[in-house]
């Protein structure tokens, strides 16, 4: 489904890399950074000389705790090797989708041609504080109560079981499909850091990290960096015949603790940004196609397609199950529903692809660009009917903030 | 955390200290200056949960603990709700040591919960040590929930006295194998409780028990040999969890100070207590004693076979007085029997030399010092408790005095729940007045090593029945079936936490 021509993209994408996500150990996080954007420069099919960037967005969420770094625009202008703006949006997990959407607006305003947006993350400099490190995401009060991250979406999921699932063991199950079918995904995404099927009882049989969460259930510590380039909608075609547009743009924010928001099995900031960005774009969930999820723990890849309007509220669990079990031989597992389908998370997702934290909201952008302009290779998702529309969904914490862009290969 | 984020904290963790709107009675924590909905020209109120009982909404078993919580191994970690869900905080549930195999967390959902104050983590051995009222243990476990009912008292004035009282005791016993000096079992302390974590929940209690406003407790003495801190009082922690005094800018006006005297640091200063309540000057109505220990014994000590731990708190007062402190003698002197140097991290003692010379010396001779001055004989008392550090030398002791086992015997709670060192003779005194009547005369003697004895005989008023409803009785916390067994070396672990 095209775009209406009413909607005026935000800005062009024109160029995406990324790094493999994993371990990284022989990497300094602004070399990790750097390799992703030169892949991103190098993707740039009329070419793109440094020069040429006039701003520059930087996501991510640890270097201060972790890699001990700060004023990361000295790192990049030295990297870079030129002295243009840049500016660091820390935004826990969404800092990656927070410093995408700032370059969006900067293209927007008119004050840039070409921005370039990286996301990155470091985490195995300090694996042995890297749960603690994963708290400051939290509100300081639930890292006292003992809380770890895995512990605050227990408390959803656990919350999600008990009223909407009833205790079925089909709920549980279908909780457990979600990591089964991203690692599918991964299986021929030559970055992801999982590249290996799994099963709902190696899930189920999977570790306790923190109950009803178990190792299975959690997207992986990571290291890795993803970026692209942005530049205004009308000189795309300048740099590549096939931009990407970016026609939805989306933020909202919601309480940092999980203890304050009304609901534990919903997330509200992602129900605002999922329905403005539908709302500017004229389209509904039905039209997605293809969607980037914030799958941190597999259960708030079920509360997004809840929270997105995919599925009623209480009944993702069913729809997963489902569409799982109706369509596990396909390359990509879709989520179905009266006609409609939706594939989330094409590449694994940050379950199997991998979560550097902050590197996740550029990957997504990254992930969609590539499925979009059919240059994922072997792992292109293969649809009836063309492929045009993508949706990328970055929340950071347990929902403080989320991120939504709508991107459209074709607009009218 | 730092200092003054320790300080900030404080002033909301120790209450569960949330906000409510004047207008529209919506309620925040952590504590907002405006109502979301009123706008910024609502007025905010504070609201304290921490004598509330709250819901669990839900929560997780965390089995991979932050590096601060690593010591607690698995726990639950939740959210919970007070005021019908009109205002949520997180928590962790204490006193509960999860099975390996995957827990159903959709089980606890819905289930009472009761704030307890517990020490979080500390930083390092050198640093501060944090603690929060927001752990919370299951209504239908150990502890059960007792509502905080402010009773008005009566104008008139007696002779000073006891007006209420409170024992904790931690959930967790060892059994002793062995004899022990008819020790049969003791209490012991959870991974996240202390000597200050004890003082504050028997403070608690005893407020409770009185049905008096903390408002009205101008003075806080804290006696104990285990204190958290070599410098810094544990009387201020109970103040500030308890708000003891009129509250000002996060403050209170009130006094008090941490005492030591061995064993006797608390039961020295009851004569203190009631003779400030009936100084002119002394602005407040009550004095609040409380003798805390995390009793110290190294490993395989004898001493480790006879230490409990816990608290007893009282509170004195001249109104509404269930026991007049009517004598008091006191019998010190020099003794070298049993100290710890500073720095040093277990006590010392000399073995049978606490016994004859040191115990037996001061404790009779303060006994019979008692019985002289007040011109009773020992048939006029009821009950007798003297400090226990095991169960045959109280026993001992109070016959040497002329007394009869079965004065003794009520008060030898000793043998269920170890040595709570500063607490002891208090908690024992607090198991009598549990089932003495109006009338009664109990004699209670302390001992502390170093050496002296203070010996204080009371008389029970009629005050005490209606007052009962409002405490849990010590046989009852000895007795409690939700009590849990430890093996050794986790009884040694909780133990050189706290």
């Amino acid at each position: 489904m095209p775009i209406s021509n009413k909607v005026e993209p935000y800005a062009a994408i024109i160029g995406a890399g990324r790094s493999s996500f994993g371990e990284q150990w022989y990497k300094d996080p602004e070399k990790l950074v750097m390799e992703a954007g030169i892949r991103a420069m190098e993707s740039v099919d009329s070419g793109l000389r440094r020069r040429d960037i006039q701003a520059c967005y930087l996501g991510s969420f640890l270097y201060q705790a972790t890699n001990k770094l700060s004023l990361l625009p000295g790192y990049m202008s030295r990297e870079l090797g030129i002295n243009i703006p840049m500016s660091t949006t820390e935004a826990a997990c969404a800092s990656g989708g927070s410093a995408f959407y700032n370059a969006c607006m900067a293209i927007k305003s008119g004050k840039y041609d070409v921005v370039l947006v990286g996301g990155f993350e470091k985490m195995t400099d300090r694996v042995s504080k890297i749960v603690d490190d994963l708290m400051f995401a939290a509100d300081p009060h639930e890292f006292d109560a003992g809380f770890t991250f895995a512990g605050l979406y227990a408390t959803m999921m656990a919350r999600y079981i008990h009223d909407y699932g009833q205790g079925q063991s089909r709920c549980i199950e279908a909780l457990a499909q979600i990591a089964c079918k991203n690692h599918h995904h991964a299986i021929d995404n030559e970055y992801a850091q999982y590249r290996r099927e799994i099963s709902v009882d190696d899930v189920l049989k999977s570790q306790p990290i923190a109950d009803p969460i178990r190792l299975l259930h959690c997207s992986p510590i990571s290291d890795g960096a993803a970026a692209v380039l942005l530049t205004k909608p009308d000189l795309a075609k300048k740099y590549t015949d096939t931009p990407v547009y970016v026609t939805g743009s989306q933020q909202a924010t919601d309480d940092v603790s999980l203890f304050t928001r009304a609901s534990l099995t919903g997330i509200k900031a992602t129900r605002l940004a999922v329905g403005m960005a539908l709302k500017e774009t004229g389209l509904s969930m039905e039209d997605i196609q293809i969607a980037e999820v914030h799958d941190c723990f597999t259960v708030e890849e079920a509360l997004f397609l809840e929270d997105s309007g995919f599925y009623e509220v209480g009944k993702a669990w069913e729809g997963i199950y489902e569409s799982y079990e109706s369509n596990k031989g396909s390359k990509h597992i879709p989520y179905v529903k009266d006609g409609a389908s939706l594939i989330v998370n094409a590449g694994g997702g940050l379950k199997a692809d991998g979560h550097p934290v902050g590197a996740t909201g550029v990957r997504q952008i990254y992930e969609c660009f590539k499925q979009l302009r059919k240059e994922a290779g072997k792992n292109q998702v293969e649809i009836d009917g063309d492929l045009n529309l993508a949706l990328t969904h970055n929340i950071g914490g347990t929902g403080g903030i989320a991120v939504v862009h709508i991107l459209a290969r074709d607009v009218a | 955390m730092s200092e003054p984020m320790a300080r900030r904290r404080i002033l909301v963790d120790y209450r569960i200290r949330a906000s409510k709107c004047t207008e529209c009675g919506r309620t925040y924590f952590p504590p907002k200056s405006f109502c979301n909905v009123e706008g910024r020209g609502s007025r905010m109120s504070p609201v304290d949960y921490a004598n509330s009982k709250g819901m669990l909404v839900s929560g997780s078993v965390i089995r991979k603990p932050t590096n601060k919580f690593l010591h607690l191994g698995s726990y639950i970690s939740g959210i919970v709700s007070f005021n019908d869900g009109g205002v949520k905080v997180p928590g962790r549930i204490t006193d509960l040591v999860p099975p390996d195999g995957e827990v159903d967390v959709t089980e606890f959902m819905g289930k009472g919960v009761i704030p307890r104050f517990r020490r979080l983590y500390s930083d390092g051995s050198d640093g501060l040590i944090y603690y929060s009222s927001l752990n919370f243990s299951f209504e239908d476990d150990y502890f059960p929930y007792l509502e905080y009912k402010k009773v008005k008292p009566p104008e008139t004035t007696t002779r000073p006295g006891i007006v209420g009282y409170g024992v904790y005791l931690p959930k967790f016993r060892i059994k002793n194998e062995g004899e022990a000096l008819g020790v049969k079992e003791r209490t012991v302390p959870f991974a996240d409780e202390n000597s200050a974590t004890f003082a504050v929940e028997a403070g608690r209690m005893a407020l409770i028990h009185a049905g008096i406003d903390g408002m009205s407790v101008k003075k806080c003495f804290v006696g104990s040999e285990s204190p958290p801190y070599a410098v810094k009082p544990t009387m201020s922690t109970v103040s500030q969890a308890l708000l003891l005094g009129e509250e000002y800018e996060g403050g209170f006006f009130s006094g008090g100070i941490d005492s030591e005297f061995a064993c006797k640091a608390a039961a020295d200063l009851f004569i203190d207590a009631a003779a400030l309540v009936a100084y002119p000057t002394f602005s407040g109505e009550h004095v609040l004693v409380i003798g805390s220990d995390n009793s110290q014994a190294e490993r395989n000590d004898p001493l480790d076979y006879t230490v409990g731990a816990g608290a007893a708190a009282f509170l004195f007062g001249r109104r509404d007085v269930i026991a007049t402190l009517d004598h008091y003698v006191a019998y010190t002197s020099d003794t070298p029997d049993f100290y710890r140097r500073e720095g040093q991290r277990y006590p010392r003692h000399g073995g049978r030399f606490t016994g004859e010379p040191a115990y037996f010396k001061h404790v009779v001779t303060a006994m019979k010092a008692a019985l002289k001055v007040s011109g009773l004989s020992p048939k006029d008392i009821r009950y007798v408790v003297c400090h226990s550090p095991n169960a045959k030398f109280p026993m001992q002791a109070a016959i040497e005095a002329g007394f009869e086992a079965e004065q003794v015997e009520p008060g030898l709670i000793v043998k269920y729940i170890g040595n709570l060192y500063s607490g002891s003779s208090p908690a024992s005194l607090a198991a009598v007045l549990d089932i003495a009547e109006p009338g009664d005369k109990i004699m209670m003697t302390s001992y502390g090593s170093g050496a002296g004895s203070d010996s204080y005989v009371f008389t029970v008023t009629k005050e005490i029945e209606k007052k009962r409803e409002r405490s849990v009785p010590v046989r009852q916390m000895i007795e409690n079936e939700r009590r849990a067994y430890v093996d050794y070396n986790t009884y040694r672990e909780w133990k050189e936490l706290g």
